[in-house]
């Protein structure tokens, strides 16, 4: 059983990385975008879902990604990938200083000022127009690297995700699940739950700032309210409760489904979406809150890394 | 020898209550002792102070001669103090085994080891696999139990250890704790059953409104006027 679904995810990445030769433009686009999705769901996962330490504004390392890449390839005519790396370096310095003074919030109101540091981000670039163009936004020179960047969103969802199942099968990734199940006992235990947090909130934060500066070169332009929607960090939210948080697959399938989706019905109807996105949140809420593959996992007493 | 642990003084306010009033203890090793008192006395308070849960207003607290008030929580555990808790608080989503694994730092084969030796122990091995929130209340407050004992700490708080456990359970439970006593550990434990008090501690520390009332061995406890006072009235 093991042997063949590492098979079959063997041939499901040959298949990606076979597919920009055969793909259409949408296709690759479709795909590209969906390789970000889980990059920003399995990020969101590894502090929310692990320590359950709830970040209401994680797209804030998106859009501290997206500027960071944009002002170096459109001022300092950095190469897009590496401008992409600096994005991850920006985002997790990002996170060093929020996290040092909000992690010691607990519960609701860690939650509250992760959605503040969204807010005044978007309100601070939109202030300095001399170094990211303000409102009107930042302007990327025009580049057609669609599959250049296909490849490297994907490397990047791999790589998050690897790393979660790294950590979920370590003890690191258990004192994390500690602090979620109840952080008194865990500090009582020996585990300095600080530390734990910070650690697991700076690589939640790498993943968002490449896939940020990823996604500013895509779109060769970027503005505040493109980079920072509260709409997008309550979407990778839910993919994660729909897939199963604190599972290493759980964000993978919500993505997978819920982007799946999203594109079929907002090709045909503009605003259903969004009810579809609430009515799936009440649901989930109510009859599985620990989504498909914690059901899954529950129910047949799966192990963890299923 | 000096005493492991000095309570000295040791005052906790919430608001307008006087939680502990100047309490001080002063515990030897290798000895048993309990902690009693109406409910509301302090002594959850108490333990609180001493392993860092709650930060204590006035007063000293030293382990081995050295002051660990002020200290965190997880950094007064590892000079080697471990507790339980009143209220249960294993990690229920993880395993049992898994319980005992976050606790050491030890490199992986060995922390495994001594957690089934635990485990085993306290009979248990039969269920390392089973998520500790699935057990019976009686078999997770034996996974707390053993979960402090992983890095084998030298004084071992334990707060109402039989409440709930069954009595064949608990006089396994009552067993164990001798048997640390006798491998050289100190326990401090705080318990409503005056059997278990009386039968196992050899010293008694009673608390009443915070304040240290009477201490002394459980027979000359059970007769202390104040004590009855305390606990039936005039």
């Amino acid at each position: 059983m093991k042997r063949g679904l590492l098979a079959a995810f063997c041939v499901l990445l040959l298949g990606l990385a076979v597919y920009p030769m055969a793909g259409t433009g949408y296709g690759i686009r479709f795909m590209l975008q969906l390789f970000m999705w889980i990059a920003l769901a399995q990020s969101w996962n590894l502090i929310s879902g692990l320590t359950g330490y709830v970040s209401f504004g994680h797209i804030a390392f998106f859009g501290m990604g997206a500027y960071t890449a944009g002002i170096l390839i459109a001022k300092l005519g950095w190469p897009w990938l590496l401008a992409s790396l600096a994005g991850g370096v920006g985002a997790m310095v990002l996170a060093l200083v929020i996290g040092w003074p909000c992690l010691r919030l607990k519960g609701p109101y860690f939650a509250i000022s992760m959605l503040g540091l969204n807010e005044v981000l978007r309100v601070a670039v939109s202030y300095f127009e001399g170094l990211t163009g303000g409102g009107s936004g930042l302007s990327l020179p025009a580049l057609y690297a669609s599959v250049a960047i296909y490849y490297s969103m994907g490397l990047v969802a791999l790589a998050v995700t690897a790393l979660t199942y790294v950590i979920v099968t370590s003890r690191f990734g258990l004192r994390l699940m500690t602090i979620r199940e109840d952080e008194i006992a865990a500090e009582a235990m020996g585990i300095n739950t600080f530390r734990y947090k910070l650690y697991a909130f700076l690589l939640s934060a790498v993943g968002p700032g490449i896939v940020g500066g990823l996604a500013a070169r895509d779109q060769s332009y970027i503005e505040p309210i493109s980079v920072f929607p509260l709409i997008m960090t309550i979407t990778m939210i839910v993919m994660v409760l729909f897939g199963g948080k604190g599972t290493i697959w759980g964000p993978v399938l919500g993505a997978v489904l819920l982007f799946t989706l999203q594109e079929m019905i907002w090709a045909r109807f503009i605003y259903v979406h969004q009810l579809l996105f609430g009515a799936i949140i009440v649901t989930v809420v109510l009859f599985m809150p620990r989504g498909i593959l914690g059901v899954l996992q529950q129910k047949y007493n799966l192990p963890r890394t299923i | 020898m000096p005493p492991i642990l000095e309570v000295d003084g040791v005052l906790k306010r919430f608001g307008g209550v006087t939680a502990v009033d100047r309490v001080s203890l002063s515990l030897e090793a290798r000895h048993i002792y309990g902690l009693i008192g109406p409910n509301g006395s302090g002594k959850t308070t108490l333990f609180n102070c001493i392993t860092g849960v709650e930060q204590r207003d006035e007063g000293e607290i030293r382990f081995k001669g050295r002051r660990i008030d002020g200290l965190k929580p997880h950094q007064i555990f590892h000079e080697g103090i471990g507790r339980t808790f009143q209220i249960i608080r294993v990690f229920p989503e993880l395993t049992a085994l898994e319980n005992l694994l976050v606790v050491t730092t030890t490199d992986y084969a060995q922390a495994r080891a001594r957690a089934e030796e635990l485990l085993r122990f306290v009979k248990l091995e039969g269920l390392a696999g089973e998520y500790a929130g699935n057990l019976s209340y009686g078999q997770q407050k034996l996974v707390e139990f053993i979960r402090v004992l992983m890095t084998d700490p030298e004084l071992i708080l334990l707060d109402e250890p039989a409440a709930g456990v069954n009595r064949t359970l608990l006089n396994d439970l009552l067993d164990a704790v001798r048997q640390l006593r006798d491998r050289g550990k100190t326990v401090l434990l705080v318990e409503h059953d005056m059997k278990v008090v009386m039968g196992l501690c050899e010293t008694v520390f009673v608390l009443d409104h915070g304040e240290k009332l009477a201490e002394g061995p459980p027979g000359v406890i059970q007769t202390d006027e104040r004590v009855i006072e305390a606990y039936f009235g005039r």
